[in-house]
């Protein structure tokens, strides 16, 4: 651009023969800041991606993901482990809310979150030490009753923030649910063993035996520690309400995965197996049963199809190939027998509401159903056993009365996990209790540290639309498949059925991500840019700085984000970047003004000068 | 003696017409009125970019205006600025005499706009006209930002460009005819295509007044 007639200011005037060159390069730049251009600014805006928000406990997905892609599978576990003290499991167990949330379902498939949290979970319990350190000691002692999910989590986050931790475990070995609950084939036990290792690692100390209310009771408790969590989960199981539940024969759900995990079970089934209840419970009763030496085992439910039933698609999908039957809309009304069971009594049901907590309608004008059985069992929920606790912490629903920081009234007393959530609309399942454990572990540390407590906002800009992010990007690519062992073998044994994946495996999904909204260093902006205005601070992350001086607001940038980080925001809405520019373009008396004040003289001069 | 000066400060192509449709119809309707004007456009300021910003002149006086071969305003009585983001760029306000008054088009509050203004004491009356809505515009101007993308101009708008004023320039005309009195409203209103925006521009201007000087 040629420089005639441009006002160039003085500290910027080079001289040469009379001449004024063009800009150099350098100069160049502070002649001309062509950001005043510009009506818009870019601006990288992180946004929660739908998968961290939706997990239980805000696992940073995407992040991990992002270094898996990359290879930083250390780094990556490091991440995972600030919100999941036991991906290992998680990554075998977890119901994934987050691959329900992941974009890349209304894409194409989603990814496969948990496969990759299993992979980093293994690689984790491989490592000679955890990278997980515990804090520095502060002296409180605070006291963990239950060693399932949620106080497993909470001892965890509280032994990081330097605690002494004392978890009470009523049952001789720890674990909780994670171990009673969950069957050998979808957890092995030294998987779960090596986690808890993990936590005694950290200094935690795991009383095992101890049952709060008969061997320490409630002011015990307030006594011997600075603060408590209850995590003690959901230990009864629900009747089905029909006659003759106490014949032999007739199990209870969590009681018979419970003894079968901890290695008590005296349970022998006979070769023709009901198992009442649509729920994912009832669907590890059923699989459990084959494994236990029934032949035909069948499903009752309520609901009057699959699609109905409260329970994760690709279970209820491994569990009929494993050739297990489903009878819907029958509700149990009688277990027949001479002491011992051997037929149902089946009427057809249905719910008298939208949701399959409400009443169930029975319909008894028709002849009831005679359902030959030799065991029955019963999965339709369970509930707290809460009689050692104080009356005034006890609701209706028969859980712990908490405040929304999970205290309990005034008390140094926290609760968290199922015994907590039952009821109140969120899905139980072991995510979820550990995040109500993480956040419960903060709040205790905010509270014995005398600090305001601050209630969970909701999360801000969640990104679901795919619009607002460049999918030209991203092609179509199947979702990488876990192993599963054949139908036919698995049903008799109690081998994983799930394999892991492989490093390329994991690498290969995890570059399926989107990223969405959230800068992941592609150096997209920085190669687009038209002109030098992205600088980049570090070739590996996403540091990158827009020089607003030269930013035109073309929003090139802006559109070929891929992840959507990128917005334009309004240029006044910012009270920085007023650059008065003293150029070509301001309105000093360039070449034509002060023509004009020659010009003026001329008429003043003597007519010879001219 | 009445020597007024207007500049107009519009962004290269795709304001390019409305910059020069404000600085024609107020020297034209000044000519109606008896007076002697100018109009012209600079070409130093390379208008032919997409967003450059670009000036246009416009004198207005009750004598013969002696000065026909500048056509910088070196002292403007009345500046526009067609892009409101313009208020952070430039120094428009230089030379500006005492008790002058600037027009943004915009949808902020001019309480807001002020804090960009550089040197507000030399103004009598700052105002703020949100034109891209009152002309109801539908792609252009509400979305300038994505401009950037669509590199249609008001250039290649032949059927258009015979209207004078047919979008967001009817505001703006209004809001100098209505705060100055630069030309009377009378002999200008013929002019203007979008007669219904100039119409609501007189209702619906948002006046700050600030420093007035004594006649």
């Amino acid at each position: 651009m040629s420089t005639k007639g441009t006002h160039i200011p003085d500290r910027l005037k080079i001289t040469f023969a009379g001449i004024t060159p063009a800009p150099s390069q350098d100069k160049g730049q502070d002649l001309f800041p062509t950001g005043n251009w510009r009506a818009i600014r870019p601006v990288y805006r992180d946004k929660m991606p739908p998968c961290n928000n939706a997990c239980g406990t805000n696992e940073k997905i995407q992040g991990y993901l992002d270094l898996v892609k990359r290879g930083k599978y250390l780094d990556a576990y490091a991440l995972i482990k600030e919100d999941m003290p036991f991906p290992s499991v998680t990554g075998r167990v977890c119901y994934h809310p987050c691959e329900q949330a992941c974009n890349r379902g209304q894409y194409d498939q989603a990814i496969s979150i948990r496969a990759v949290e299993r992979f980093l979970g293994d690689l984790g319990l491989a490592l000679a030490r955890d990278v997980v350190k515990a804090g520095p000691p502060n002296g409180k002692k605070v006291a963990v009753v239950g060693s399932g999910p949620a106080g497993h989590s909470a001892a965890y986050q509280l032994a990081r923030l330097g605690y002494q931790v004392t978890i009470l475990e009523k049952s001789p070995k720890a674990g909780g649910l994670n171990r009673g609950g969950i069957p050998d084939w979808v957890l092995p036990q030294d998987v779960l063993d090596r986690e808890i290792e993990r936590l005694l690692e950290l200094g935690v100390t795991i009383k095992t035996n101890v049952e709060v209310g008969k061997d320490v009771t409630w002011d015990d408790l307030k006594k011997n520690y600075d603060a408590c969590v209850l995590a003690v989960g959901l230990i009864e199981a629900n009747s089905a309400r029909a006659e003759g539940e106490s014949k032999e024969g007739v199990h209870f759900g969590l009681p018979f995965l419970r003894d079968i995990g901890m290695g008590t079970s005296k349970v022998k089934l006979g070769a023709r197996v009901a198992v009442i209840g649509g729920g994912n419970t009832a669907i590890d009763c059923a699989r459990e049963a084959l494994r236990q030496g029934a032949i035909e085992v069948t499903m009752i439910t309520v609901e009057s199809n699959r699609q109905e039933m409260p329970a994760v698609p690709e279970d209820l999908h491994d569990m009929l190939e494993e050739g297990v039957e489903l009878l819907h809309g029958r509700a149990m009304t009688a277990v027949l027998g001479n002491g011992r069971v051997e037929a149902l009594e089946l009427y057809p049901a249905h719910f008298s509401g939208a949701i399959n907590a409400s009443p169930i309608i029975i319909n008894r004008e028709v002849p009831p159903e005679r359902f030959v059985v030799d065991n029955v069992i019963v999965a339709v929920g369970q509930r707290a056993s809460l009689g050692w606790l104080p009356d005034e912490f006890k609701t209706e629903r028969g859980t712990i009365k908490i405040d929304q920081f999970g205290r309990l009234g005034d008390t140094n007393f926290f609760a968290a996990g199922d015994v907590v959530q039952l009821g109140s609309g969120q899905p139980l399942m072991v995510v979820n209790a550990v995040g109500d454990g993480k956040r419960v572990a903060f709040n205790l540390d905010k509270v014995l540290r005398a600090e305001p407590l601050r209630p969970r906002t909701a999360p801000i800009d969640v990104i679901v639309d795919l619009k607002r992010m460049n999918m030209t990007y991203f092609p179509p690519f199947p979702r990488v498949q876990q192993a599963m062992l054949p139908p036919a073998s698995r049903r008799r044994t109690q081998e994983e059925v799930i394999q892991s994946f492989t490093e390329e495996q994991a690498v290969e999904e995890a570059s399926r991500c989107f990223s969405c909204g959230t800068c992941n260093a592609c150096d997209n902006c920085y190669l687009v840019c038209p002109e030098p205005c992205i600088v980049r601070g570090d070739r590996s992350n996403g540091l990158y700085k827009i020089l607003v001086n030269y930013c035109k607001g073309c929003r090139v940038c802006i559109e070929e984000c891929p992840t959507g980080c990128l917005e334009g925001v309004p240029e006044l809405d910012f009270d920085t970047g007023v650059v008065r520019m003293d150029t070509a373009f301001a309105i000093s008396p360039g070449l034509h003004g002060r023509q004009g004040e020659e010009l003026r003289r001329l008429a003043e001069r003597p007519a010879k000068n001219i | 003696m009445n020597y007024t000066e207007l500049t107009v400060w519009t962004r290269g192509i795709i304001m390019d017409k409305e910059g020069r449709d404000i600085v024609n119809s107020v020297s034209a309707s000044a000519r109606l009125e008896g007076k002697f004007a100018q109009a012209m456009e600079n070409y130093v300021d390379n208008p032919d970019r997409t967003n450059a910003p670009t000036r246009k002149y416009c004198r207005v006086s009750d004598s013969v205006i002696e000065n026909a071969l500048t056509y910088e305003n070196e002292h403007p009585n009345i500046v526009v600025l067609v892009e409101e983001t313009m208020v952070k760029g430039w120094d428009y306000l230089l030379g500006m005499p005492p008790g002058g008054t600037l027009v943004i088009n915009t949808h902020y509050t001019p309480e807001y706009i002020i804090r960009f203004v550089p040197g507000p004491e030399r103004l009598a009356q700052l105002v703020c006209v949100d034109a891209a809505k009152l002309a109801d515009h539908k792609w252009l101007y509400y979305r300038l930002g994505e401009l950037g993308l669509d590199r249609l101009s008001t250039e290649g708008a032949a059927e258009r460009s015979k209207a004078i004023a047919p979008d967001i320039a009817a505001p703006l005309i209004a809001a100098v005819v209505k705060t100055t009195g630069i030309v009377k409203r009378e002999t200008i209103e013929p002019m203007i295509a979008n007669k219904h925006a100039f119409q609501m521009a007189f209702d619906e201007l948002h006046i700050m007044p600030l420093n007035p000087v004594a006649a």
